[in-house]
């Protein structure tokens, strides 16, 4: 295609519409069932064609998008705002950014919402609230290109909203579920302490840089001026308004927001229960999409994690390397031990968006950004699968149920086993690249993270084939009639297989497998594709670090190999002797485990041991105790005032009236010239 | 285009007329006339909208009739700058919205009840409209009177309580706003004898030259008055009570209008007029405001009465009037300014819906109630998780733009600078207030999710309706302002923007001549 730079310009001019069209089709079917009712087919039929339409859309300018920015990379970055807030103060704005981390991100989104909607047709097919799925569908894919796509900071915190809601709607979509009632409004809550924590940050750094902005748009990622926020910080840490620790504060108070969205250790307690959602959207949302926001984020809004004085790394980044691999190891020592095949993944979506944590904290930007991206699919397609898994078992989830399911849904077992290997980290499937890339990084950092993240991936293999092996291998224990799924939920199963196996050749070259280093350092470095489309300020590319790549497959090998002994030879029965042992340390790690590492007793605890409690006599204490008392006052006051109104209904009114006016004035005199 | 000078004198007519039509006319017409008139009202603050010349300064549709000069001056004067005008709509479009919304409750003495609603529609615009002392003191006060017997005749179990509660402490309200009112003009006399006047246009210029005592002490007079309205504790208590009683209708007009009297007055006399308070004690006010939120939010957390629910969560969103001005950052209070607006339609949708639940189940208790009404009545559920969702302060919803522009604007006002002497204070009540957006989605969504989540009791099977069509147009209306003022608040900003930014103007320059900052030296 030979189209002049005009015609590309213009690709990239009209992308607004990308993240407007999924809202308008949002708004029309709610319309659309409020003025045709939501049961006839041809209202539904309306709905998925405009919803998926509306998405495949959005995926094909995307791709226009991403061909735009390869041939003409000098139309990037490309920002149109408009105001939304004008004030003498300053002035909001929302907007369009189109860059490179924009598009690889919209290419993401938009390709795993048109898989996950093309699946849901089958999938909620049956169920009464098909349109209104597919209008939440919609309104979250809106949400988050927008969030994608947003040119400033207060944007961000706009979508970052409006994902979360559509989530919460989302998982509470079966409402007269009493699990799901609360799931949802436990990841709504807890986001909002994440965006509380966010929002305190993003006013502490507004407050320190205020005196930059000086007129510009606030708050902006990118400005040709000097206007964003890396420049600003710049500005004020050179005007002394923010030194290095203060910048330290106000990242690690933002970090709040992330860690919620992407369920980090402590905020991430919402995150298995909002499983009570509908499948397709915890493969949307809660694993490919919404939850890595928080990643997004952080990669967006990179500055701020820096160092101020511009030496690389910084406490912000430790900071964010700390928690992710406390996330990442936390959540797969729980995996381990459920049950349930969403909560599985669930966990392992945690674990994972540690690790990507780990990447952008120990300074692997693109490694970090990588895993996203291939985590993306592989986890999709898991979770569609689970979906699969689950429809035909007819809504059991109980992986102790399931057995075998290998003869009877064989395309379902092939994807399960695709997306296990590749999250594993076997090499040559996707998941490992960037696991290595991530993993390196981190032991350049410090050794003791990059064991961490070693150990968890050997804990990675294991808990994913555990789950393969009782899903699909050795025999039914059910009593389901287990079916594979229709043409319409298998077909978007492999195609995210694809990118499950190779996407991850997109970070690699073929030539640094010939440098490898095996003395602990890394290996002569060469570019690959992935590392110059993404990077931040100019493309770092790593060799292979040999040692660390061995050891890193070692333990996952040994993860599936001890998988594969206790769950289909049969010969390893630790898990037996784990359930028989009468060992209180035995027992209690594995019920630490089991039962999630309490946070939830804790926190529910927390809630309705203390701080519900302590609202209640706080209340009472202010409300009853000291307001009272003067209401109490009052109504003596009001019973006294009754019978003086009882005159006023007599027809004295004008005295009753006269005389406290009368009052009122002589008071007033009287306080005039006493003062 | 001419701006048609009387038009604001209609507008006032208009209720005043329809409640004395509807009292003249038989009773089964006493409804379609409140529409009527109501709708006269709302097309009447549309074409006023309409010939306003947004971002002009001062008063546009000015009217002034003198009558007395002597002992004191007496006179009307009406006028509207973009910040009134957007109250006057507001009013217009609630009134019409609580009018529809009076089906049922407005049969038991029809005639009666409209003719009082219209009457204190007057008494609201009234406010809103004039530019003189002593006529806002009467329409200020003049609503006493409507509202004390709608909430009396009309109410719930104990609405003699309650409505004796509401006219004590608005009274009481009342007795300090005259006596400010009172003390400024002896004050007046005293400084600057030829300035003295209850003009508005006119105080705002010479009240701010009063030495700082004399503006302190006829401020507490206002202040207090306006808080008790707004309400903000200590004085809030009688809203609870208030809304409980109060029929659905008034309960919209109650928080969706009355509740603005107080914070319109706070900004167009407290601020206008005594601008050196706010430099002195603005820390405080923000103090308030903060401790407003947080505390409220906290007192919905253990209610069991979803009424009282909302009732507190009116008192909490009031809260973010009081932050805002008392930051004396233009962003602030522009959004303590969209704060009242955005409420007047979210407080108005979430009674009405309250009001569709009680008037279904008889209860207003969420454990007698159970849950589980999505089952039974979807249309009036998708229309409450939109108005929750709006309380919560959910971006591209009404609610978001007051809240973000109050947080943002007060952490980076004057008060919160390093160099302004109360900055910690100030920063920390900002803190505060914002744990109010993890308090606030708490409350709401525990409240939803006790109505209408879960499995639905067996004693409601069979017994609830869903929506009736006058409730889904009153519902839409309200859904619909509330999103347009999210996606677009810039429609209403057009109009007051300027207002908020003058104001704030006003009172900062000000500030640097009692303050002086050592940078400036």
């Amino acid at each position: 295609m030979d189209q002049s730079i005009d015609y590309w310009r213009q690709v990239i001019e009209l992308s607004p519409w990308i993240v407007a069209t999924p809202f308008l089709v949002g708004f029309g079917i709610i319309l659309l069932n409020t003025l045709v009712g939501s049961s006839t087919k041809l209202v539904k039929t309306l709905s998925m064609v405009a919803s998926v339409g509306g998405v495949l859309y959005g995926f094909i300018h995307s791709l226009l998008l991403f061909q735009a920015l390869v041939k003409h990379p000098e139309l990037v970055p490309w920002v149109k705002n408009i105001p939304y807030f004008t004030s003498a103060s300053f002035t909001f704005t929302v907007g369009v950014l189109i860059d490179n981390l924009a598009v690889f991100m919209m290419l993401v989104v938009t390709s795993v919402s048109l898989l996950v909607q093309i699946y849901t047709h089958g999938y909620m097919r049956e169920d009464p609230g098909y349109s209104r799925f597919y209008c939440y569908l919609s309104l979250f894919t809106g949400s988050m290109l927008g969030l994608v796509v947003a040119t400033n900071l207060f944007q961000s915190f706009i979508f970052w909203e409006l994902v979360g809601v559509c989530s919460y709607f989302l998982i509470g979509f079966w409402w007269n579920k009493e699990s799901a009632a609360q799931a949802c409004m436990k990841a709504f809550v807890i986001n909002r302490v994440g965006d509380f924590g966010f929002l305190v940050g993003i006013l502490w750094f507004f407050a320190v840089t205020y005196s930059v902005w000086s007129g510009h748009p606030v708050l902006q990622f990118f400005d040709k001026d000097g206007y964003d926020v890396a420049g600003v910080i710049q500005k004020a840490y050179l005007a002394k308004n923010l030194d290095v620790q203060t910048l330290w504060f106000i990242s690690m108070v933002m970090f709040m927001g992330p860690m919620a969205k992407s369920a980090q250790f402590m905020l991430h307690t919402w995150l298995p229960d909002a499983m009570e959602g509908p499948t397709p959207i915890s493969a949307l949302i809660h694993a490919a999409t919404m939850v890595a926001a928080g990643i997004y984020l952080v990669a967006r809004a990179y500055p701020i994690w820096q160092s101020a004085d511009g030496t690389p790394g910084g406490m912000g980044l430790t900071f964010v390397a700390i928690i992710g691999a406390a996330t990442a190891f936390m959540a797969a020592t729980i995996a381990m031990s459920q049950y349930d095949i969403k909560r599985v993944l669930a966990w392992s979506t945690v674990s994972q968006l540690g690790y990507m944590f780990v990447g952008l904290g120990a300074g692997a930007y693109t490694g970090g950004l990588f895993h996203l991206f291939n985590h993306a699919f592989f986890k999709a397609m898991l979770f569609l699968c689970s979906g699969a898994v689950i429809h035909g078992l007819a809504g059991e989830q109980d992986i102790r149920k399931m057995g075998g399911l290998k003869k009877s849904m064989p395309i379902t077992a092939i994807c399960f086993l695709i997306g296990t290997i590749s999250i594993s980290g076997c090499p040559g499937f996707s998941g490992f690249f960037s696991k290595d890339e991530i993993i390196g990084a981190a032991t350049a950092m410090d050794p003791m993270l990059g064991g961490v993240m070693i150990l968890t991936a050997g804990l990675t293999a294991f808990y994913m084939f555990r789950v393969y092996f009782m899903t699909f291998e050795g025999a039914y224990r059910g009593n389901a009639h287990p079916h594979e799924s229709p043409l319409v939920m298998t077909a978007p199963l492999m195609v995210l297989a694809v990118p499950s196996i190779l996407s991850g050749y997109l970070g690699f070259n073929f030539a640094s497998l010939g440098a490898i280093s095996f003395t602990g350092e890394h290996g002569k470095a060469f570019s690959n594709w992935f590392g110059s489309f993404i990077y931040f300020k100019q493309p770092v590319f790593e060799g292979i670090n040999g040692t660390v790549m061995l050891s890193s497959i070692g333990f996952a090998a040994a993860g599936f190999l001890v998988a594969y002994l206790m769950y289909v030879a049969g010969s390893l029965k630790w898990n037996q002797a784990i359930a028989e042992s009468k060992s209180p340390l035995v027992q209690g790690i594995y019920q630490f485990s089991f039962n999630k590492w309490y946070f939830d007793n804790l926190y529910m605890g927390l809630i309705q041991k203390v701080i519900l409690p302590g609202f209640q006599a706080f209340w009472k204490l202010i409300d009853i105790l000291i307001v009272d008392n003067i209401v109490n006052g009052a109504g003596i006051v009001a019973r006294g005032m009754g019978e003086g109104l009882r005159y006023a209904q007599n027809g004295r009114g004008q005295y009753y009236a006269l005389v406290i006016f009368g009052w009122v004035a002589g008071l007033t005199v009287l306080v005039f010239f006493l003062r | 285009m001419d701006q048609p000078q009387s038009i604001l004198t209609a507008i006032l007519l208009t209720p005043l007329i329809g409640s004395v039509a509807i009292a003249l006319m038989p009773p089964e017409w006493a409804r379609k006339l409140a529409i009527a008139f109501s709708a006269a009202m709302l097309a009447l603050s549309a074409f006023a909208t309409q010939s306003f010349k947004p971002g002009t300064a001062g008063y546009q549709f000015e009217q002034i009739v003198t009558w007395i000069t002597s002992p004191f001056p007496v006179q009307y004067h009406v006028g509207v700058d973009g910040f009134s005008l957007c109250l006057v709509v507001l009013t217009a479009f609630v009134t019409l919205m609580a009018v529809l919304a009076s089906e049922s409750i407005g049969d038991n003495r029809p005639k009666l009840f409209y003719s009082f609603v219209m009457l204190l529609t007057l008494s609201i615009l009234g406010v809103f409209v004039s530019l003189d002392l002593l006529q806002f003191f009467i329409m200020y006060e003049l609503e006493l009177v409507p509202m004390y017997f709608l909430i009396a005749i009309w109410g719930g179990p104990r609405r003699d309580y309650a409505a004796m509660k509401f006219l004590l402490y608005t009274f009481f309200g009342g007795v300090l706003m005259l006596g400010g009112l009172l003390y400024l003009y002896f004050a007046l006399t005293v400084d600057n004898p030829a300035m003295v006047t209850f003009d508005m246009v006119k105080l705002a210029q010479v009240a701010p030259l009063l030495p700082k005592s004399a503006q302190l002490i006829a401020f507490l007079g206002f202040f207090l008055a306006f808080i008790i309205k707004l309400p903000s504790f200590p004085f809030h208590t009688w809203l609870p009570d208030a809304h409980v009683e109060a029929p659905t209708p008034i309960s919209m007009i109650l928080a969706g209008l009355l509740l603005k009297m107080g914070s319109y007055g706070l900004v167009r006399i407290c601020m206008d007029f005594f601008p050196t308070v706010f430099i002195d004690y603005g820390h405080w006010i923000m103090a308030l405001g903060a401790f407003n939120i947080v505390w409220a939010a906290m007192a919905c957390l253990v209610q069991t009465d979803m009424k009282r629910i909302i009732a507190f969560s009116s008192v909490s969103h009031m809260g973010f009037v009081l932050l805002g001005i008392g930051s004396l950052s233009a962003a602030a209070v522009n959004g303590a300014i969209f704060q009242m607006i955005s409420h007047g339609v979210i407080s108005a949708a979430l009674f009405f819906l309250v009001g569709c639940v009680y008037e279904r189940t008889h209860t207003r208790d969420i454990h007698e109630i159970g849950g589980g009404l999505a089952k039974e009545m979807p249309y009036v559920f998708y229309m409450w998780m939109f108005a929750v969702m709006a309380n919560l302060g959910l971006p591209g919803l009404a609610g978001f733009v007051a809240e973000a522009a109050v947080f943002y604007g007060a952490y980076t006002s004057p008060m919160a600078l390093t160099t302004a002497p109360h900055h910690a204070m100030v920063q920390t009540a900002i803190v505060i207030a914002c744990t109010g957006v993890i308090l606030t989605a708490g409350y709401m969504l525990w409240l939803f999710k006790r109505l209408f989540f879960g499995e639905l009791l067996a004693k409601w099977q069979g017994h609830l309706s869903d929506a009736r069509s006058t409730e889904k147009v009153v519902g839409w209306a309200l859904c619909l302002s509330i999103l347009i003022l999210g996606i677009y608040p810039m429609l209403l900003i057009n109009q007051y923007g300027n207002v908020a930014d003058a104001v704030t103007r006003g009172v900062v320059s000000k500030m640097s001549i009692s303050q002086k900052p050592e940078t400036q030296l």
